[in-house]
């Protein structure tokens, strides 16, 4: 039974970290940037669904999508005003994007005061699956991860702008001889990798709590999740979101739920020493 | 008269202080094979990394007489000048056909894209077997020949090559340069960077020699072969 429950309730947790990671490592693999306000855009996504559709009563699904919309736009901003400018120096993104994250953090504080919020959810109702009781939600979330990460990587693999992408992640330069412009690349996937982070705000607001310092934790999640993964690899980032999903949920279940903010770190540390590269990295991360 | 395609005036780039291309001014025409000689150093990469936008420069570059300096690399590879680059930046996770593919992304005469690749694999028959594998699986000549290839891809107006012999056996390098003198009487127009003076003297009409920044020579192969300098220097007769 117990069996049971973690294979169901880690699958949902690999979902969403899934979510959060891939465009983790997108933004990594294509840009070569480390980009720590990917957390802020899961909490954004997620206030901006709470205040569409509690304060405003704009339609549930029409106010996640509303949260995508404005995260998209916010990313590109972010990219071609900011990061364009300090992307060559890694250590200036990674300082700018952190300030910018608290800065949010700080921006939804005073808007939103710092309680905890609900967003409804999708759908309300418990199911039952494999003997396992489940809300519906957390259902919804594993198949709406499952979709996007599927469409994700046959637009990477199938098509034009995925080969672009490709092209650009590998070369860069050379992917401009193709006539590809590169920064437009770079604009895109911020703006994809910010999108998915802000649906996964979205539809976990009903069953984790929104409170404007939860992109934090995550972000260390998607960290490990990449460095796991092998940075830059999205096959290696689905891989270790499994692993990573599954591990807590078996401390959680094993041990204390309390303990489970521990996995991703201790992960971080094992990961570093023992192989720097990651599971799927063709070369060192830093 | 043919037309000139490609016009250089008074090119100048610097690396922070240092000059690395010093007020050149060279010529390439309608459907002829130029090539730029001189040793390394001699600011051969860096001339035509300015042409494709890579590179920061002064002066005046003019493509089919507009100025195209300070457009940026894509747009001018989208106006239809293709930089087969030194070193061959080949995109080594993806397969040869999606590299030959890629130097087409930016066509939308389908039809056409076809018959080039077809033409290409024609060029270079062994990248038809090699279809399927990375690139970084080829050898150092296999991976030149899709260079060159992915380069044709885009059906540039102006073809440059960077080096294409570069770090070859003599026997590839034969093979390079005949695929090379295939392509100029399809009609392509080639402005060809070489160390191996006597390979560039045998496929191109005019040559120019950098020396320094500088260009210390310049005319037909003939005239140029016949030169004590370029004898002695670059042919090693003495």
């Amino acid at each position: 039974m117990v069996a049971l429950e973690i294979l169901i309730y880690g699958a949902v947790l690999s979902g969403i970290y899934a979510l959060l990671a891939v465009g983790f490592a997108l933004i990594f693999g294509v840009a070569r940037v480390i980009n720590l306000t990917h957390g802020a855009f899961y909490m954004l996504g997620a206030y901006i669904t709470y205040a569409l559709s509690v304060l405003l009563n704009v339609p549930l699904i029409l106010s996640i999508i509303g949260g995508m919309a404005i995260v998209f736009l916010l990313a590109i901003c972010l990219d071609r005003f900011i990061i364009e400018r300090i992307r060559t120096t890694m250590i200036n993104v990674l300082i700018t994007t952190l300030a910018l994250s608290l800065f949010a953090d700080q921006v939804i504080l005073q808007i939103f005061g710092p309680d905890n919020r609900n967003i409804p959810a999708v759908i309300s109702d418990r199911v039952t699956l494999l003997g396992v009781d489940i809300a519906g939600q957390r259902l919804l979330s594993l198949i709406i991860s499952v979709a996007v990460i599927a469409t994700l990587w046959l637009i990477i693999t199938r098509t034009r702008m995925g080969n672009a992408l490709l092209a650009t992640a590998q070369d860069p330069e050379a992917a401009q001889l193709m006539g590809i412009n590169t920064g437009r690349m770079f604009m895109i996937t911020m703006g994809i990798a910010a999108m998915m982070a802000a649906l996964a705000g979205g539809i976990v607001g009903s069953f984790l709590t929104v409170a404007p310092e939860m992109g934090m934790l995550p972000i260390i999640k998607a960290f490990s999740i990449v460095i796991l993964g092998g940075l830059g690899s999205i096959g290696g980032s689905i891989i270790a979101a499994l692993l990573i999903g599954y591990l807590e949920t078996i401390v959680a279940y094993l041990i204390s739920f309390n303990a489970t903010e521990l996995v991703p770190l201790v992960v971080i540390f094992i990961t570093l020493i023992f192989r720097p590269a990651g599971i799927f990295g063709k070369r060192r991360g830093f | 008269m043919p037309a000139s395609i490609l016009q250089i005036e008074d090119l100048t780039i610097y690396y922070g202080k240092a000059l690395a291309v010093d007020g050149v001014s060279m010529m390439v025409e309608d459907g002829e094979t130029v090539a730029v000689i001189g040793p390394n150093g001699a600011g051969k990469t860096s001339l035509l990394r300015a042409v494709a936008g890579l590179t920061p420069s002064s002066g005046r570059i003019l493509f089919r007489e507009k100025a195209i300096s300070g457009l940026k690399a894509y747009e001018i590879s989208r106006q239809g000048i293709s930089l087969c680059p030194e070193g061959r930046r080949l995109f080594p996770e993806l397969t040869v056909r999606q590299n030959l593919d890629l130097g087409a992304i930016m066509r939308k005469d389908h039809k056409k894209v076809k018959t080039d690749l077809e033409n290409a694999l024609r060029l270079f028959p062994v990248l038809k077997s090699r279809a399927g594998q990375m690139a970084r699986s080829l050898s150092g000549g296999e991976q030149q020949m899709l260079a060159i290839g992915r380069a044709m891809m885009s059906d540039p107006e102006l073809l440059m090559l960077d080096e294409p012999s570069m770090g070859l056996a003599l026997m590839v390098k034969e093979s390079i340069s005949t695929s090379i003198v295939e392509i100029t009487k399809a009609g392509g127009t080639i402005l060809l960077v070489e160390q191996d003076a006597g390979m560039a003297m045998d496929i191109s009409k005019k040559i120019y020699l950098l020396e320094n920044g500088r260009i210390r020579l310049e005319g037909t192969a003939q005239e140029m072969a016949g030169n004590p300098h370029v004898k002695e220097a670059y042919l090693g007769i003495a």
